[in-house]
């Protein structure tokens, strides 16, 4: 039931987040950290690794950055309507809520006698943003009664919906001593795609002046909204969206890249940069495209004089064709290009401790030197519709036995000072298990959580004899 | 030996999924979420200039103009649930000589009337129009019922009497306030 229960706030309720994968970037013995960073460190020992299919990597994560399940449902003696009202004006139009999730299909990679590891790989990604419409929800939930006056701007509705397969290909290779690189080739599958950002307008209540036709105005200005929708034309026959999975959708191109460097024996900084790309939509296009002004004052009556049965205007219907006159709404079928959100990762790593496999160079593999310790920072930032989303990370990493690593994590992001996250790499081996949660502390109770998120996954590595 | 650590492993993970929960919390509160706004909407609004009440062409006064419009939302189902209350305000200015009886009546699809109001406003001039305070009419209760049942409105105008020579214009000019509560009905 509880399960039942996490898995509900992870998919349903949290309308989803920043894909951050803090605990697992720079963790490199799984490799799914290569898809953090493409340019990782590769565990100089490993030869080859599979992705169990299906098992290798599952991402959830959800968040919502002004509100939590709690503060809305949480017991309580405050009447819920007014715990909503008092949330709805903390809030702000910066907020969000967002959903992610990934479900890995294939994961192979191999080191080629080049020393050039190569990795691939298929996944399915869901990835939902909306921002919070704050003055249409004032507006919704009070009325303009009280808001004469007030330009509601109609221009915060901005949302992204996306479900689509990538396939991706990239190499990783040890560039001298110090230095580590990969760059990781996708295309996208589209699904389905739906956004509507950019919008604009505001809309107002006035009193009217000595001039005017009646008591009030009530004004659209300026507004231009454009919803664009690419595979939601139809409904889809299951074929067809299995058929889009598998690059029969609309396609996309994009590329990471990244890079490790080890400053020092201990210092090691890294970045990388992922999802540098577009989708093109230009199959099962349709958008739709509304613009103008309009000015209601109510309807006018004109007492034309009528003989017995004539009905007069059709002033409802007039004033209905009026509002379609001056805005518009189009429907438009040709294609759109939809840019990838970006995202930045970068750390910087101090290990200490002792030296993993307890000898100062592990002359086997080439002089890489592993500490068992490390502490470190790393940043990480998402282009949202609304601009960048940002988070800090600090984390402590500790090799507890061979078979065992652990990473620990404190990050500040959009959704709270708190969050601290774990993970765990047990390595059997042949056979890899990972998981990694942020947000722990809140595991105690989930429904006080603004974001939660997780990755986990099993994996089969080679590692040279 | 070393394998056995799945055990334990895949142990704190699960354990992590079953002992997460959500604690102190009443999902049913969702159904007594009630959004109460209030909203300010123009109504009808006119210009009848005097020369309207006499017809030059059979040269016979017209003492009574009659007009009529929709309001499609007024029974509407969603209408008829959620409006609590609404006020009527009219604002008149007349700068006809002559008193005025001003009718609304609410008629359904089928054309019954089902809810009615009326005002009288006083002559007035040209150069001193009348304005007489704001006519406001307040339905609520069981009289919403009647109110929402009506999608249109017709509106007459009676003049005592009328002739070629008659000079001046009567305005109106109305809005109503709708008190809306809207909540998950059975």
């Amino acid at each position: 039931m509880k399960v039942i229960t996490l898995f509900f706030i992870a998919f349903g309720l949290s309308v989803a987040m920043a894909q951050n994968k803090q605990v697992l970037y720079g963790l490199e013995e799984v490799p799914q950290a290569l898809l953090t960073n493409p340019g990782g460190k590769m565990p100089a020992g490993q030869k080859a690794h599979f992705g169990i299919p299906l098992l290798s990597q599952i991402h959830v994560n959800g968040g919502a950055s002004g509100v939590s399940v709690y503060d809305i449902f949480g017991e309580s003696t405050v009447d819920i309507n007014t715990r909503i009202q008092e949330k709805i004006f903390e809030m702000s139009e910066k907020d969000f809520f967002t959903a992610t999730q990934q479900l890995e299909l294939i994961s192979f990679g191999w080191r080629g006698n080049n020393e050039i590891y190569y990795s691939g790989g298929v996944y399915q990604e869901l990835d939902f943003i909306s921002y919070f419409p704050r003055d249409l929800a004032i507006l919704a939930w009070e009325g303009n009664a009280d808001y004469i006056g007030y330009r509601f701007d109609l221009g915060q509705v901005s949302a992204t919906a996306d479900l689509l397969t990538v396939y991706h290909f990239g190499v990783n290779k040890k560039i001298g001593k110090r230095l580590t690189a990969g760059v990781r080739a996708k295309v996208y599958s589209s699904i389905f795609s739906a956004s509507s950002t950019d919008n604009k307008g505001t809309f107002v209540t006035e009193l009217g002046d000595e001039n005017s036709e009646n008591i009030y105005e009530h004004n659209i200005e300026g507004a231009d909204f454009l919803l664009r929708t690419s595979g939601l034309t139809n409904s889809p026959t299951s074929s067809e969206v299995v058929g889009r999975a598998f690059l029969g959708g609309n396609l996309g191109v994009g590329l990471d890249m990244g890079a490790t460097y080890e400053v020092t024996d201990r210092i090691t900084a890294s970045a990388s940069v992922l999802d540098v790309g577009a989708i093109f939509h230009n199959k099962n296009v349709e958008s739709f495209r509304a613009q103008g002004d309009y000015t209601l004052d109510g309807i006018e009556l004109i007492f034309p004089p009528l003989n017995a049965g004539e009905g007069t205007f059709p002033y409802y219907d007039d004033l209905e064709d009026e509002l379609e006159r001056e805005i518009p709404v189009d429907t438009i079928t040709s294609g759109y290009t939809e840019m990838r959100p970006l995202k930045l990762n970068a750390g910087a790593t101090y290990s200490f401790g002792k030296f993993v496999g307890g000898q100062e160079c592990d002359c086997l593999h080439k002089g890489q030197i592993e500490r068992t310790q490390a502490v470190g920072l790393q940043y990480y930032s998402i282009f949202r519709p609304k601009g960048p989303q940002m988070a800090g990370t600090f984390f402590y990493y500790r090799r507890l036995w061979d078979f065992l690593s652990a990473k620990a994590t404190y990050t500040v992001d959009s959704y709270s000072f708190s969050n601290v996250g774990i993970g765990a790499v047990v390595d059997l081996g042949k056979f890899i298990f990972y998981f990694a949660a942020d947000n722990i502390l809140s595991y105690g109770n989930l429904a006080k959580a603004k974001s939660v998120s997780l990755q986990l996954g099993f994996n089969i590595k080679i590692d040279e004899e | 030996m070393k394998k056995n650590l799945l055990i334990p492993a895949l142990g704190v993970f699960v354990g992590l999924l079953l002992f997460s929960c959500i604690k102190d919390t009443d999902f049913d509160q969702a159904e007594n979420v009630t959004l109460t706004p209030v909203v300010e909407l123009d109504l009808i609004h006119f210009d009848v200039a005097a020369n309207e009440f006499f017809d030059e062409v059979t040269n016979t006064a017209r003492l009574r103009l009659v007009d009529t419009t929709e309001i499609r939302f007024l029974d509407d189902t969603e209408i008829q649930e959620s409006l609590l209350r609404a006020d009527f305000l009219f604002r008149f200015n007349n700068t006809i000589p002559r008193e005025f009886a001003v009718n609304f009546q609410f008629i359904s699809e089928e054309g019954e009337e089902t809810y009615a109001t009326a005002t009288v406003v006083p002559a007035g001039t040209m150069t001193n129009p009348s304005t007489p305070p704001d006519f406001i009419e307040v339905v609520e209760g069981e009289e919403v019922l009647q109110l929402t049942g009506a999608n249109r409105v017709v509106i007459s105008v009676d003049i005592p009497s009328a002739d070629a020579s008659l000079e001046g214009n009567l305005n109106l000019q109305s809005k109503t306030t709708y008190y809306l509560e809207i909540k998950e009905r059975d």
